[in-house]
């Protein structure tokens, strides 16, 4: 056992209550008993002494009866009176026997015995104690007499006939005889003695009772005395209470004394067989109360143990039901509390699971759930699935323009409209924009039905009282086991095709992993650039902007190179497009535009008046500041704001448009040139360059790359200048590849010409010497 | 009983020369209570006068009433007689283990006793055999200064000749075995009065106690 139970304590606590009280009453009740047995043995003994010498004159009344009748008979009279002695003694013997007396004596009024039963000499002698002679007229005379180590009672009776003739004295043995007699007869003690004195302090025993105590000799050696007052001694070990009582005696005799004792031992011996019961009935009772005890702290202890063992259970999280809910003692009541707290607890550790598991808005499994569930189903079997994470794009911006109530009340509304199409799939919230659809053992075909029964269902406009919102939403697709074998790398694979899509015309993609972006290396790709852009790890290459008109280069465009420590030149298209999702564009344009119009600066400082040209992403026709940190950069480098041009793509502009045309105004206000990169390909339509501060159209390269030999391409190309001229706008034809292509865009009145056969891009010292070589040959016109 | 005093007086007024000397005894029980039918003698220390003419033998009657010897002591001179008569209605065991004389009569209601001659000087105990408590003295004594006090415990002896005397007492209830209690008296002159005072001590009254069996001493 760990330590002593409660059971245990409680049932020693009850034993050892038990057995105190039980000794202390019965050390009470001995002490008790002990006193009252002492004052009942000192009364006793008072008693008995009283009661010894009431029966010693009961002997002589009786005697002296006999004798007073004997006295009565007229013969005795006529010899006593006619002194015959012969008749005197014959009839005083036949008396004797009859009174039980060992002597009788005939005194005479002069106190000469006259006869004597055991005489044995006839020489007349005077009685020994003629005090008792004296006595006998007046009263009843008896007294005890010590002779020969011998006590007797004498009783002394006159006779008259008819005036007082002599006295007839009677001698009764004291002996252990007449003692045993009278202790039959009476409640006269068993230890009884009889003591003369023989000399003074020393006290013979003549007569004892029928138990040999030898009172008389352990007093006289242990209290050189016999006690007048009951006292409490021992005798041979045991306790008595003795007290000594004188006897009637004549003057001359010795003193003889009856001592008395009373075994306290004897006395209790009646309470020995009570306290044999009481043992027996502690015994029992401690038994029962043991057992009582041991039940009781049971019926208390199991359940507590019951409770705890419970409330163990609930602390391991399993909310059974606690034993002993049927009580209806404090225990049931706390039972009940536990329950109650079980239930509650269990409640809330429900609603926190939910919680952490469910998302609050639409009330879908969350992502964590989601892959949990997912997982759960890959584990299951092999037959795979497909994983369907639909995006809401527009999200963010619907939240910034209208809030997020209303954000949340379409993202229910798209979870309604999820569910009701999902069938029987696994529907889950994975992110703010994001829902995800898990279809166990789907194939491609069946992805893709879903998918598309999904953005039906989504196309359709958020419609609310005075809203209608289109929620652009696009299917990304992953596939199990072909993407991945596990949740979080199926979820990921579906969020990049997802992204693919929702660039895409059809809003549904397949996850590819050729294209993928986001490849895990991306992050620490991300990291070594910003640690470039620190370090002006970063290098601008220029490539020439050449002047159709005048044939000659008159500008650049500033094209970001990055020398990786590691892997060597990276892709341009691969860390700008990474930088542009992980957020890092801005920085990274602001970098370029400071590098560049630092270089311009030094250009111009070195006579070569060149303007530049800077791609903006998409991103950065978000950011407000931009126009007047690039006028604080211009005035800064002390270079006009005409000689910079920023690029930007069809889809920024198509993308964001209010913001994009805010900024690209802002730009345009300041003098700075803003040209349409990649223009032909997209969306763009010179209806809606209107509306643009546009002053500069590229001409993508896919219609310049073939223009030497393609008539079509001829066509487009000399449409978009002359349409451009008209408008307003100069152009630029990029990817310019052969003298044909040169030529031709000459003839037809393109501004400027870019590509390899130009030059390629080079390094800002390879540049200024690219231009200043450049200028001699433009003078010889060496190029045509 | 008194009657007979006062004939016994007249008696012996008559029979002694006229003395005017007188001694009276006061007789009591140290309890303040005055002792009856004692006997009181005066006896000269000298030889005694010339002995007077002993009086002629007289008979003395002693009653039983109530079962009771009436007197409870009766003086006697040597040669006197005495008759017991029954007066109740019950018979009466008269006897006497007497040295001076030994008798018994069995007497019926109303019958009497032959008169018995005493001649002895002494006392004789008298009882009856059937009733325990009755007992009665006859006093037989030829001392002429006798007297038996009364019930005011006074004896009163007269005619007294000048002289030194011893009075003796007797009572029947004086313990047996103890002295006779005696006092000297001296008379001066013919008219001397002689006051003396005696205090007895006494045994209980034998004849109080209707059965010695169940007494307590």
């Amino acid at each position: 056992m760990r330590t002593m139970g409660f059971r245990l304590r409680l049932a020693l606590f009850f034993v050892a209550t038990l057995v105190t009280v039980q000794l202390l009453t019965a050390g009470l009740v001995y002490e008790v008993t002990r006193r009252a047995l002492v004052t009942e043995g000192e009364r006793q003994l008072t008693a008995n002494a009283q009661a010894f010498v009431a029966q010693m004159d009961d002997i002589s009344a009786r005697i002296g009866g006999n004798v007073e009748v004997l006295s009565l008979d007229y013969a005795l009279r006529s010899a006593i009176a006619e002194r015959d002695r012969g008749t005197v003694l014959s009839v005083l013997r036949n008396h004797g026997r009859r009174v039980g007396a060992s002597r009788m004596l005939l005194i005479g009024l002069d106190g000469t015995v006259e006869a004597d039963t055991a005489a044995t000499s006839s020489t007349p002698q005077r009685f020994p104690f003629p005090d008792l002679i004296d006595d006998a007229y007046d009263r009843r005379t008896a007294a005890v007499v010590a002779l020969d180590g011998k006590a007797s009672w004498m009783v002394v009776v006159p006779i008259y006939a008819p005036q007082p003739v002599g006295l007839v004295v009677v001698n009764v043995p004291l002996d252990d005889v007449l003692l045993a007699h009278m202790q039959r007869l009476s409640a006269l003690p068993r230890d009884i003695e009889l003591a003369t004195q023989s000399a003074p302090g020393r006290w013979d025993v003549v007569a004892r009772g029928d138990r040999h105590t030898g009172l008389v000799d352990s007093l006289a050696s242990a209290h050189r005395g016999l006690p007048w007052k009951p006292l409490l001694t021992e005798v041979d070990g045991k306790e008595y209470m003795v007290l000594a009582q004188r006897l009637k005696q004549p003057k001359q005799g010795a003193p003889v004394v009856a001592v008395l004792g009373y075994s306290l031992d004897d006395a209790l011996s009646p309470f020995r067989s009570i306290a044999i019961a009481w043992a027996t009935l502690l015994a029992l009772g401690l038994g029962v109360g043991l057992l009582g005890a041991w039940f009781t702290a049971r019926s208390v202890s199991r359940p507590v143990e019951a409770l705890a063992a419970a409330v163990r259970r609930i602390g391991a999280g399993d909310y059974r039901t606690p034993a002993g809910t049927r009580r209806h003692d404090e225990i049931g009541q706390l039972a009940g509390a536990f329950d109650a707290m079980t239930e509650a607890v269990r409640q809330r550790e429900l609603r926190i699971r939910h919680q952490a598991m469910h998302d609050s808005v639409t009330d879908l499994p969350n992502r964590l759930a989601a892959e949990a569930s997912i997982d759960e189903s890959l584990g299951g079997q092999a037959g795979g699935g497909a994983l369907l994470m639909v995006g809401l794009t527009r999200a963010p911006e619907i939240i910034k323009t209208m809030g997020h109530a209303l954000c949340d009340r379409l993202m229910r509304d798209a979870s309604e409209r999820i569910r009701r199409v999902a069938m029987d799939a696994f529907l889950a919230r994975t992110s703010d924009t994001q829902f995800m659809l898990w279809l166990p053992r789907a194939g491609q075909d069946a992805a893709i039905a879903a998918g598309l029964r999904v953005l039906d269902a989504l196309n359709e406009p958020y419609q609310e009282t005075d809203v209608s919102i289109d929620r652009l939403p696009s299917v990304g697709i992953a596939m199990a086991p072909a993407d991945g074998r596990q949740a979080d790398t199926l979820l990921r694979h579906a969020e990049v095709a997802q992204f693919a899509a929702a660039g895409s015309a059809s809003a549904l993609s397949f996850y590819d992993a050729a294209t993928d972006p986001h490849r895990p290396e991306r992050l620490s790709l991300m990291g070594d650039l910003r640690e470039a852009l620190d370090r002006d790890g970063l290098l601008l290459h220029y490539q020439p902007k050449f002047d159709l008109a005048s044939q000659r280069t008159d500008g650049a465009e500033a094209l970001l190179r990055w020398n990786h420590p590691r892997r060597g030149w990276v892709a341009p298209d691969t860390f700008v497009g990474m930088a542009e999702e992980t957020g890092n564009i801005h920085r990274v344009s602001r970098w370029v535009l400071a590098s560049a119009l630092a270089q311009v600066q030094r250009w111009i400082e070195r006579g070569l008046a060149l303007h530049i040209a800077v791609n903006l992403s998409t991103r950065d026709l978000e950011d407000a500041e931009l126009p007047a940190w690039i006028a604080a950069l211009l005035s800064i480098h002390r270079v006009p704001a005409s000689c910079l041009t920023v690029e930007v793509t069809e889809r920024a502009v198509i993308g964001e448009p209010d913001t994009a045309i805010r900024i690209l105004r802002g730009l345009a206000e300041q003098g700075i040139g803003i040209a349409i990169d990649d223009f032909g390909v997209g969306q763009a339509t010179f209806a809606y360059l209107r509306h643009l501060p546009v002053s500069e159209l590229k001409i993508d390269q896919m219609f310049v790359r073939h223009l030497a030999t393609d008539a079509n391409d001829r066509i487009i190309v000399r449409s978009i200048v002359e349409l451009s001229h008209q408008l307003g706008y100069r152009v630029t034809a990029e990817g310019v590849e052969d003298q044909g292509a040169l030529d031709y865009l000459a003839a037809v009145g393109c501004d400027h010409a870019q590509g390899f056969f130009i030059a390629r891009p080079m390094p800002a010292e390879a540049f200024a010497t690219f231009v200043g070589g450049q200028a001699g040959q433009a003078a010889g016109g060496s190029r045509r | 009983m008194r009657c007979l005093l006062v004939v016994a007086s007249l008696l012996l007024g008559n029979a002694w020369p006229v003395l005017a000397a007188e001694v009276t005894v006061h007789l009591d029980d140290g309890r303040g209570h005055a002792v009856s039918d004692a006997v009181v003698m005066l006896i000269p220390d000298a030889a005694p006068a010339a002995a007077a003419a002993p009086p002629a033998p007289a008979t003395h009657v002693v009653d039983q009433r109530d079962e009771t010897f009436v007197p409870y002591v009766q003086l006697l001179r040597p040669g006197d007689e005495v008759v017991f008569r029954n007066s109740d209605s019950t018979r009466h065991h008269v006897y006497s283990f007497a040295a001076i004389r030994t008798f018994e009569f069995v007497l019926r209601p109303g019958e009497s006793s032959p008169a018995l001659v005493m001649d002895k000087s002494g006392i004789a105990a008298v009882g009856c055999n059937i009733h325990d408590h009755m007992i009665t003295y006859l006093f037989v004594s030829a001392v002429p200064a006798i007297a038996l006090s009364g019930g005011d415990g006074n004896a009163t002896i007269g005619h007294l000749a000048p002289g030194r005397y011893t009075a003796h007492v007797w009572h029947p209830q004086l313990h047996p075995g103890h002295p006779q209690p005696s006092q000297s008296v001296t008379i001066g002159g013919d008219a001397d009065i002689g006051h003396l005072d005696f205090t007895l001590s006494l045994m209980p009254d034998p004849r109080m106690f209707m059965d010695r069996e169940h007494l307590d001493y």
